[in-house]
């Protein structure tokens, strides 16, 4: 029933939108399994805290750069990437399963990536020569940056969204859509004909009293023809559109989930963990659900560290070890780990000074992408040295990326199928740089 | 684009002469004096109000329309309606706190806050105060969701500091709000000291930014009627830079909790978290600061007067009024005011007709009498989505809801229902001003904040609050009730539940002022052709579950 309706909509959308044309005929049906698991860090991640340089003059940089924000040198996890730029890195204390993962070539970051339209000097940025993502330092501008990548034009769909929009062309009988967030409405999942299903951080929620049979089904059938009777106003129309979707989908998913396997990962109780262990256990049921290709949005709250930053980090980053440490054996356990990548964004990086007991917006930070696909035990882009006033800080210790998020969304994208013609669209600014593909995945 | 300002003016001027009979007319401060009230049109006569509209009114302005405050609204008229609701003393948090011993854990005492917030909501004679505060506490959010869940005090006292000053002077609300320790600690200000360049430390940015992008002027330059100001390259003109949240964060050093003995050593008591953040000096950042527009503070004029330059230079930029405005419009009445209704009410907080500026209480009165919020006809964009919480308290007000406790600690609102007072996550709110569903509204340009939180996953789990209130929490139930479980009264559907028409017929009359479509009141027809006379309750749970299910429930006309 999902997939008719998917099938009506994108033919409507074929007729009227002529631009879609190009690359929809000729697709190949997949025939295997992929999914990207996006982990948003809400509040703006301090990277310079994930991943910070070890060796002398890199980390005499760093801690005199960040002060009473600077992690021990001998409390860093030390890491041994390797490609080497010829100097030491370590990890925050608190991720010891990531440290276990790089090691182990399950997991690699992508240092001092953020949203950017085109290659950005300091001169430039300071004599307004290039064009910038407006409002640089912003949570939700930056937020949606990431989200959609949209650049100077208007956030109409995600990334992800563009993407699951020339995947689902490929696919053959998927029941539910391509993308789901356990973390609320996001734009990121937004495709010009896509729409993703939103669940709980326990999956979806089934409607009390509706049944198969007797009084519970006339309630149903009544319910459900209250909302496809539409109406004339566009936020009741809104509304009951919301509810269909609820309808189409939360039994064909539950009854798989019931059915699927069990899973012996266990998961902490967090938030975090909880979305991610949801996300696993549909996974399981991918066969079932006959899904081939799949994006989930899962978040994080809390990155937002102005205040009291150095007590509030070590849980944050524990969280984040714990819940990506699970969910990678969660995969491993279900055979897919090569079959699902994990990675993070958030809305900006912070800045190396501190504010007395914390830091404050800024834009180049440090991401984290996990699974048997990622080419890892590698650092990617540049870690740039942390002194205030370098040639990369336009002041406080705000670093100018780069590494584009346009650059590290097309490398995903690569792998979850899209093909080059496919990255003009979905990613808009790669044109302007070099390396079109960072080579994390394979 | 500033030059169609004068005419959005003159329009509101026109107006308030027809609606308050030449009285009290606010024109902008750039226009020339009203003319006298002998030029305007005599008083127009008594309007007859219908129950439809009277409820349309009170859905805007209460948190729910019943029929006996229609009844009352018919009668005194929407403009006498608003009158009285403005002199009714205000339902406050924090009395209701102190009075009760003090909690072993301040966690405990959110369910108290809680309890007495949707008391004052539910029940509160000063509905329209309610309201308004509710707008506000969405636009300079605070949450519990923070180190604030230990500060249920300082909690219930920001909400009271918003109720008191709904119907005020919004420089006032804003000094309140910039003081306030719930929001100090929030935003980070509490505690903000001045620079420490040895050890690379710069006051705290997060009170500067987000004040100046979420409480007062936004990101963007905008004309009175809320459009955009564009420059010739056709782009959006930022209202500040980095170098302009610099100055504010530097305005915003030294204030901590009040009464201690220095800045190092202030620690949130009981008392300091309800009172307003103190000036410690000597962590007052005493060099020159750039605010919006150019200004700059002088160095040296200490930390209390660099608050109230900073403050003025805020509350004199010409974005507040619009920026203001739009949001209170989409919290009160409509999710896309037209520039015509933004612009018009925006003159009113420009000047309120006496020549202040920032007049809260003009500007709800205009809000909710404009001719767009009273329109006898509302076209497809009208309205706006109820926030659920609105869609939860009309349901307990038409229903004269209680527990048997008295007491409604309803203390996980935000996961059962998607929000709960002062429960966002953060402080964008529980949604964005801006935000646009996929489909037609998104194409047509339309926003529709409220969707964001309308999800597959939130828009379920709120039928189901509901379905649990009709079937199960109800008069009929009472032996199996909770002493805390609110129930809904419904005695009277039970008297008429042997005649389907008529227990439609009433259901729909309280919650819809009669207003059912038809194929909404065949699916109920239809549910209770398979129940019997005498599953009397069975009978009222189905027809007050199917409505309060329904799209037509969920809009706020």
């Amino acid at each position: 029933m999902n997939r008719r309706r998917f099938l009506s909509s994108s033919a409507a959308a074929l007729a009227a939108s002529p631009l879609m044309l190009p690359s929809m005929p000729s697709r190949a049906a997949f025939g295997d399994y992929k999914a990207l698991v996006c982990i948003f860090l809400f509040g703006g991640n301090d990277g310079w805290n994930l991943l910070v340089p070890r060796s002398g003059a890199e980390y005499d940089s760093y801690a005199s750069s960040r002060r009473n924000m600077a992690i021990t040198q001998d409390d860093l996890l030390p890491i041994d990437p390797l490609t080497t730029d010829g100097r030491e890195y370590g990890l925050h204390p608190s991720l010891t399963d990531i440290r276990d993962l790089f090691a182990a070539g399950e997991a690699a970051l992508t240092v001092n990536v953020g949203p950017l339209i085109e290659p950005v000097t300091k001169d430039q940025y300071k004599q307004k020569s290039v064009t910038l993502p407006p409002q640089l330092f912003s949570h939700n501008d930056q937020q949606s940056q990431w989200h959609t990548l949209k650049g100077v034009g208007s956030p109409v769909t995600g990334w992800a969204g563009r993407l699951t929009d020339v995947l689902e062309n490929q696919t053959v009988a998927q029941s539910i859509p391509s993308g789901a967030s356990l973390s609320g409405t996001t734009r990121f999942l937004i495709g010009a004909q896509s729409q993703p299903y939103v669940m709980g951080a326990q999956g979806p929620m089934a409607f009390t009293g509706f049944g198969a049979s007797g009084l519970a089904l006339e309630r149903a059938q009544a319910f459900q023809s209250v909302i496809e009777a539409g109406s004339d106003n566009l936020y009741a129309q809104a509304f009951a559109d919301v509810q269909q979707r609820a309808l189409a989908n939360v039994d064909l998913i539950n009854a798989a989930l019931e059915r699927g396997p069990g899973l012996n990962t266990t998961f902490q109780v967090d938030p975090l963990s909880q979305q991610l262990r949801t996300v696993a256990q549909l996974i399981a049921v991918r066969d079932e659900l006959q899904m081939e290709r799949q994006v989930f949005f899962v978040g994080l709250g809390g990155f937002d560290t102005h205040d009291a930053q150095v007590e509030l980090q070590p849980a944050l980053f524990a969280t984040l070890n714990n819940a990506i440490s699970a969910f990678y054996s969660a995969t491993v356990e279900l055979g897919v780990s090569d079959r699902v990548t994990t990675f993070t964004q958030s809305d900006f990086g912070r800045t190396l000074t501190s504010n007395g007991d914390g830091t404050d917006h800024a834009w180049g930070g440090v991401q984290l992408m996990v699974g048997g696909s990622v080419v890892g035990r590698e650092l990617y882009g540049d870690y740039p040295i942390l002194e205030i006033g370098s040639d990369l800080d336009v002041g406080g210790g705000r670093l100018i990326p780069t590494t584009s998020a346009d650059q590290y969304a097309a490398t995903l994208a690569t792998w979850a199928g899209a093909t080059a013609q496919d990255l003009a669209t979905i990613t808009p600014h790669l044109v302007n740089f070099q390396t079109q593909n960072l080579g994390f995945m394979v | 684009m500033k030059s169609t300002s004068s005419l959005l003016v003159f329009v509101p001027a026109l107006f308030l002469l027809v609606a308050c009979g030449g009285g009290g007319g606010g024109s902008g401060a750039t226009q020339p004096p009203a003319p006298p009230p002998v030029a305007g049109p005599p008083p127009p006569d008594p309007v007859t109000i219908s129950t439809e509209e009277a409820f349309r009114f009170l859905n805007q302005s209460t948190f729910g329309a019943t029929l006996n405050e229609a009844e009352r609204v018919k009668e005194l008229g929407f403009e006498e309606w608003i009158e009285d609701q403005k002199l009714r003393p205000a339902s406050l948090q924090l009395p209701h706190l102190l009075s009760l011993p003090p909690p072993q854990n301040a966690g405990q005492f959110q369910a108290e806050r809680i309890n007495i917030a949707l008391q004052n909501v539910i029940a509160g004679p000063d509905q329209l105060r309610q309201r308004v505060a509710f707008a506000l506490s969405q636009i300079m959010v605070v949450s519990q969701f923070s180190a604030l869940n230990n500060r249920p005090y300082g909690l219930a006292d920001y909400y009271d500091v918003l109720v008191r000053n709904a119907f005020g002077n919004y420089r006032t609300l804003l000094e309140e709000v910039t003081l306030h320790p719930a929001m100090g600690e929030f935003l980070s200000m509490l505690g903000n000291r001045k620079p420490d360049p040895e050890n690379n430390i710069r006051p705290d940015e997060n009170y500067a930014r987000e004040a100046l992008q979420l409480f007062s002027v936004g990101l963007v330059e905008l004309n009175p009627d809320g459009s955009l100001v564009l420059d010739t390259a056709g782009q959006a003109v930022p209202t500040f830079g980095q170098d302009v949240i610099e100055g504010f964060a530097h305005v915003y050093t030294g204030w901590h909790f009040a009464g201690a003995r220095d800045f190092l050593r202030a620690r949130p008591t009981i008392e300091n978290q309800t009172q307003p953040m103190q000036l410690y000096a000597d962590f007052h950042d005493e060099g020159e600061k750039r605010l919006l527009g150019g200004e700059v503070i002088a160095a040296g004029q200490g930390g209390e007067a660099d608050l109230a330059q900073a403050l003025d230079n805020i509350f004199n930029h010409p974005n507040v009024a619009p920026f203001i405005t739009y949001r209170l419009i989409q919290r009160l009445v409509t999710s896309n005011p037209t520039p015509g209704y933004v612009g018009r009410i925006s003159s009113i907080f420009d000047d309120n007709g006496e020549g202040v500026r920032g007049d809260l209480g003009a500007v709800v009165t205009a809000i909710l009498l404009d001719p767009e919020a009273r329109a006898s006809e509302p076209d497809e964009t009208a309205g706006k989505l109820k926030e659920p919480i609105l869609r939860y308290t009309q349901l307990f007000r038409a229903y004269d809801a209680r527990s048997q406790s008295g007491r409604w600690p309803f203390v996980n609102a935000h996961a059962a229902i998607g929000q709960g007072i002062l429960q966002a996550p953060s402080v964008f709110n529980f949604f964005s001003p801006f935000f646009a569903p996929p489909g037609e509204i998104e194409s047509r340009g339309l926003v529709a904040p409220e969707l964001q939180i309308a999800t597959e996953f939130l828009n379920t789990t709120i039928t189901n609050v509901f379905y649990v209130q009709a079937f199960a929490r109800n008069s009929e139930n009472l032996a199996d009730l909770g002493e805390d479980d609110v129930y809904i009264e419904i005695s009277d559907e039970m008297a008429v539940a042997d005649d389907v028409g008529a227990l439609i017929t009433l259901v729909a009359d309280k919650l819809l002022a009669g207003e059912l479509s038809s194929t909404l009141e065949s699916g109920i027809r239809q549910v209770l052709a398979q129940t019997s006379e005498a599953q009397r309750e069975l009978r009222v749970a189905e027809t007050i579950y199917q409505i309060t299910a329904s799209p037509e429930y969920a809009l706020q006309r």
